[in-house]
C-alpha cells in the first residue's frame, strides 16, 4: 500500500493533469475569483482580507503545487475580469508563487486525500505559507510592479505588507483547521483496508 | 447578494462591431493594448489608447448603471493612490519626470510641483486606459468565445477548458451560497450587516465559506467522470462551437493588431536601446 503512494518529487511538483485535476483547478479558480471580489474586507488600497486563499489551501493539499499555483494565478486574473477593475498581472504572478509554495506540503508527506495530515505537516504548511507569502508578495510582485509600471514602490510595499499579513492570517487561521477537518473526513471515508 | 448582476460577465453575444469579432481577434487586440499600456509612460501614446478604450466601451452599449458606478469607484481609488504617493514622496516628479517647477508650497516638505502633477496625470491616464480597455474586453467577450480564442492563440485546450469551466461554475457558486445562507438564517443566524458587529460577521462568513468549499470540491469527481465519459482529453486538438470564420471586421482588426504589434516592439526596442534619462515624458522637458 505504501509503496504505491510514493511518487517522485518531480511528479508531485507538476501534479497529474487528468480530468479530475482540470475540473478541480477550474472550480478552484471560480471560487477564488468570486471570493476575491465579494468575500473580502478592505484592508488597504487594492488589497483586502480575502477569504479566497482558503481555496488555494484546499487545492494545494489535494492536488499539489502546480495546480495550486494555477488556481491562485488564474483565479486572480478571473477576479480582475469579473470585478472589472483592470488587470494586475504583477499580483497574479505573486499569487501564483504563493500558490506554488502552499502546494509543496505533499512533498513533506501530507496526504489530505487519504486522511494523512498531522501536526508536523501543519508546521511545514505554516513554513511554506510564510516563505511563499514573503517571496511572492514581498519580492516577485514588487519587482514586477517596478518592471511593468515603474511606479513609486512605497505604496506597493505597503500593499505587499498588508497582503502578506492578511493572506498569511487567512491561510493559517482558516486554512489549517479546514485542512485538519478535510483530512479527518477523508480518513473516516476510506477506513477500508485491503485484505491479503 | 445578486451575484449575476454585479459580475461583469457577458453570456449572450451582442451585435455591435466589437461583439461580432471572433474570440481570437478580441484576445489579440486586448493583449496588445494592455502590453502597450504596460510598456509606455508617454502621454502621446497613453491618451489616444485611453480615448480608444472609452470609444470601445461606448460602442458596445453597456449597462450604464453598473458601468458608471464602477468607473466612479475606480477613479476614487486611483485618486486616493495618487494622494498616498504624494504623502510619501511629495517631490516624486523630480525623480521620474526630471525637474521641480514649484507651484505651491505648504511646508518645506509638502510642495506641489508641475512635474509631479504631470506624473500624476500620466499615471491616472495610464490606469484609466487599462481600466477602460479591460472593461470593454470583458463586456464584449463571452466565456466560450474566450476559451475558443485562447485555444486559437496557442493556449493548450486543457487550460482553455479551465477558463470555460470556471466561468460556467460561477452561477453554481451563487446558487450554493444562497442555499447555505438561507439554511443558516433558518437556524437563527443573523446575517444582516446592520445588526451584527464586524467580528461576528467575519465568523459567520467563515461558517458559510467552509460548506461552500467542501460542497464544490465534492462535485469534482462527478464533473470529471461526466467529462471523461464524453471523451474529454482524448484527442490532441479540439474545435469550438463559439469560434466562427473570420469576417471582414476581423480582417480589419487583424491589420490594426499588426500595427499595434509593430508599435509595441518599437516601444520596447526604444526603451532598451535608447533609454531616456527620465521615465515619464513631459512636453516641456527634452531629455
Amino acid at each position: 500500500m505504501e509503496t504505491n503512494n510514493k511518487k517522485s518529487i518531480g511528479r508531485i511538483l507538476l501534479g497529474t493533469w487528468n480530468t479530475r485535476t482540470i475540473v478541480a483547478v477550474a472550480i478552484g479558480v471560480a471560487l477564488f475569483g468570486v471570493l476575491m471580489v465579494f468575500g473580502g474586507i478592505k484592508v488597504f488600497t487594492n488589497t483586502s482580507l480575502t477569504s479566497a486563499m482558503v481555496v488555494v489551501a484546499v487545492v494545494a493539499a489535494l492536488f499539489g503545487p502546480l495546480p495550486a499555483a494555477v488556481t491562485a494565478g488564474l483565479g486572480n486574473v478571473l477576479a480582475d475580469l469579473i470585478g472589472g477593475w483592470g488587470f494586475w498581472f504583477d499580483w497574479s504572478i505573486g499569487n501564483f508563487v504563493l500558490g506554488f509554495f502552499t502546494g509543496l506540503i505533499p512533498i513533506f508527506g501530507a496526504r489530505v486525500e487519504e486522511g494523512v495530515f498531522q501536526v508536523k505537516h501543519a508546521v511545514w504548511y505554516v513554513v511554506c505559507v510564510l516563505v511563499g507569502n514573503i517571496l511572492g508578495f514581498g519580492v516577485v510582485t514588487p519587482v514586477l510592479t517596478y518592471l511593468f509600471y515603474s511606479s513609486e514602490l512605497t505604496i506597493t510595499w505597503m500593499q505587499a505588507f498588508s497582503a502578506i499579513v492578511s493572506d498569511g492570517i487567512v491561510l493559517i487561521v482558516i486554512g489549517l483547521p479546514l485542512l485538519f477537518f478535510l483530512a479527518n473526513r477523508n480518513a473516516n471515508k476510506n477506513n477500508l483496508s485491503i485484505e491479503d | 447578494m445578486d451575484l449575476s448582476k454585479r459580475l461583469f460577465i457577458n453570456i449572450i453575444p451582442g451585435n455591435t462591431f466589437l461583439d461580432k469579432l471572433t474570440g481570437k481577434t478580441k484576445i489579440r487586440l486586448f493583449f496588445l493594448l494592455i502590453l502597450i499600456l504596460v510598456a509606455t509612460w508617454d502621454m502621446r501614446i497613453l491618451a489616444p489608447v485611453c480615448l480608444l478604450g472609452i470609444i470601445g466601451l461606448v460602442s458596445i452599449k453597456p449597462n450604464w448603471k453598473t458601468v458608471s458606478g464602477l468607473t466612479i469607484f475606480i477613479i476614487l481609488v486611483n485618486l486616493f493612490n495618487l494622494f498616498l504617493i504624494w504623502v510619501v514622496t511629495p517631490d516624486y516628479g523630480a525623480d521620474i519626470v526630471g525637474g521641480s517647477t514649484l507651484l505651491l508650497r505648504f511646508t518645506s516638505r509638502y510642495i506641489i510641483t508641475a512635474e509631479t502633477l504631470w506624473y500624476f496625470l500620466t499615471r491616472f491616464t495610464k490606469f484609466m486606459a487599462t481600466f477602460f480597455v479591460s472593461l470593454t474586453f470583458i463586456q464584449c467577450i463571452t466565456p466560450s468565445e474566450m476559451a475558443a480564442g485562447l485555444y486559437a492563440n496557442l493556449v493548450p485546450y486543457k487550460v482553455s477548458t479551465i477558463v470555460s469551466i470556471a466561468f460556467r461554475y460561477i452561477p453554481e457558486i451563487a446558487r450554493d451560497f444562497e442555499d447555505i445562507r438561507i439554511s443558516m438564517q433558518a437556524r437563527g443566524m443573523e446575517l444582516d450587516g446592520r445588526k451584527t458587529r464586524l467580528w461576528t460577521r467575519l465568523k459567520q462568513n467563515i461558517l458559510i465559506l467552509a460548506p461552500l468549499i467542501i460542497v464544490s470540491f465534492d462535485r469534482v469527481g462527478n464533473i470529471a467522470d461526466a467529462m471523461d465519459l464524453r471523451g474529454f482529453g482524448r484527442g490532441r486538438k479540439r474545435t469550438y462551437y463559439a469560434e466562427h470564420e473570420d469576417t471582414k471586421e476581423d480582417k480589419l482588426i487583424a491589420a490594426v493588431n499588426l500595427l499595434l504589434l509593430i508599435g509595441f516592439v518599437a516601444i520596447v526596442i526604444g526603451r532598451i536601446f535608447f533609454p531616456s534619462t527620465y521615465q515619464v515624458w513631459a512636453p516641456w522637458i527634452n531629455a
